[in-house]
């Protein structure tokens, strides 16, 4: 019978498929949780640091605002740190921050280069001929840590202060559910003040400084620098696997699909044989008599 | 005593410490600083250095890699970027380290020019990693 045996081997390669997204699914749901994890872990620095630096700025008062990374740079471009995925079958996750950059960028109307994270982000840049400053592997996304974050920031602001910018860009995807993660170019530098979120101090202005506020100020903001990067790469891989395990989710989803209506024909045709077979035999007996 | 300091001491990766106490002594900047209960609100940058306690689950010291202290509403929050308890420093790695910056010195030393960074950078590390043992080896 034409078309079965076709049929069977569909069938199977569909529950090999099946059985490929199935296990990524899982890796993806593990590694998602272990992001979060470190997410969370993470977090009472970040609060930490964060509310130091709003508390000193209030100390400071107006002069944060005449501090070194608090006014734009001498340079006209922009530099942007892009944030994507080192491999693909991840859905939509990084086309639709490629395409929101596309677009950020057209609308900023400067030159901008690019440090990238991720051989995805790399890859697209390079075919559509943007300057891609630098090409950040080391180490792999993936097994990324405060230490290295703390690299990063460390370069991001040496460019910056180095002329050549006018304001430095993060670029990456924030996760706001398990099936949504919004693509978002986030201000680095220049630091503005108001997003410092700087709180009135009980008491005014007696709080006591060791050295001073300014030395504080000025060896506290690396420290919040880093925790930016750190929490943007964090929040990307988070995104990235979330946005994987829903992607082979959906796979899988739709191969357990395709294999219920191949299956249901599979059977038609089988029986439909059975019939042919049965009508020749009796046909043929009937014939004999 | 009821109204004991409580501490906390915070890393990027976790709460390492969390835990009354009733005097702390911590690396300021220029030199040790001592806290006790119902201190005034202070905010001080930390050298590296040995962080000490006592309270009532007893004493205990560790080594913070410099970073911040913030006294505030009788809770004395460190936030540094790494620190270890005293049990858990790794002697053998502390002196790799102690040893890397002293080479980084040497070279940079000859090459002044290129290295000024690098060799601030060196001794900073070399500090840690003094430190770092010294607070092993006090124990």
């Amino acid at each position: 019978m034409a078309g079965i045996k076709e049929l069977r081997g569909r069938i199977t390669s569909i529950s090999n498929i099946q059985q490929i997204t199935r296990a990524m699914e899982m890796v993806a749901t593990t590694k998602l949780r272990r992001f979060q994890d470190r997410a969370i872990s993470s977090r009472p620095y970040t609060e930490e640091v964060a509310g130091l630096v709003g508390r000193l700025a209030a100390v400071l008062g107006d002069s944060v605002a005449d501090r070194p990374l608090f006014n734009a740079g001498g340079g006209d471009r922009t530099l942007c740190l892009l944030v994507t995925s080192d491999r693909g079958l991840c859905g939509a996750y990084n086309s639709n921050l490629l395409r929101f950059t596309e677009q950020w960028k057209d609308e900023l109307g400067r030159e901008v280069d690019f440090f990238v994270y991720g051989r995805k982000g790399a890859t697209y840049l390079k075919k559509r001929g943007h300057t891609m400053a630098r090409f950040l592997t080391e180490p792999k996304l993936e097994s990324i840590d405060f230490t290295s974050a703390a690299i990063t920031a460390r370069m991001l602001t040496q460019e910056f202060l180095s002329g050549k910018y006018r304001d430095v860009v993060l670029m990456f995807s924030v996760f706001e559910s398990m099936a949504r993660y919004q693509p978002t170019a986030a201000p680095f530098l220049p630091i503005s003040a108001d997003a410092l979120g700087a709180e009135e101090v009980v008491g005014g202005s007696g709080v006591i400084l060791e050295p001073d506020a300014e030395s504080i100020f000025d060896s506290l903001i690396p420290r919040y620098l880093e925790t930016r990067v750190y929490n943007t790469l964090v929040e990307s891989l988070t995104s990235e696997y979330a946005s994987r395990r829903f992607a082979m989710k959906n796979a899988t989803d739709a191969a357990n699909d395709m294999q219920k209506v191949l299956k249901g024909v599979y059977n038609r045709k089988r029986q439909e044989g059975i019939t042919t077979d049965l009508l020749d035999i009796v046909g043929g007996a009937e014939a004999l008599r | 005593m009821a109204d004991a300091i409580s501490l906390r001491v915070i890393t990027p990766d976790s709460i390492l410490i969390d835990a009354p106490a009733d005097s702390v002594r911590f690396p300021g900047l220029d030199g040790s600083i001592g806290v006790l209960p119902r201190h005034a609100h202070m905010v001080a940058a930390l050298d590296a250095g040995p962080l000490s306690w006592d309270g009532p689950d007893g004493k205990g010291e560790m080594f913070v890699a410099g970073g911040f202290a913030e006294v505030r509403a009788n809770t004395l929050r460190v936030v540094t970027q790494s620190g270890e308890l005293v049990s858990d420093i790794d002697v053998k790695r502390a002196e790799a380290s102690a040893e890397r910056a002293r080479d980084r010195l040497r070279v940079s030393g000859t090459a002044a020019k290129a290295g000024e960074l690098d060799s601030l950078r060196a001794q900073a590390a070399l500090r840690r990693a003094l430190q770092r043992l010294r607070v092993a080896q006090s124990r």
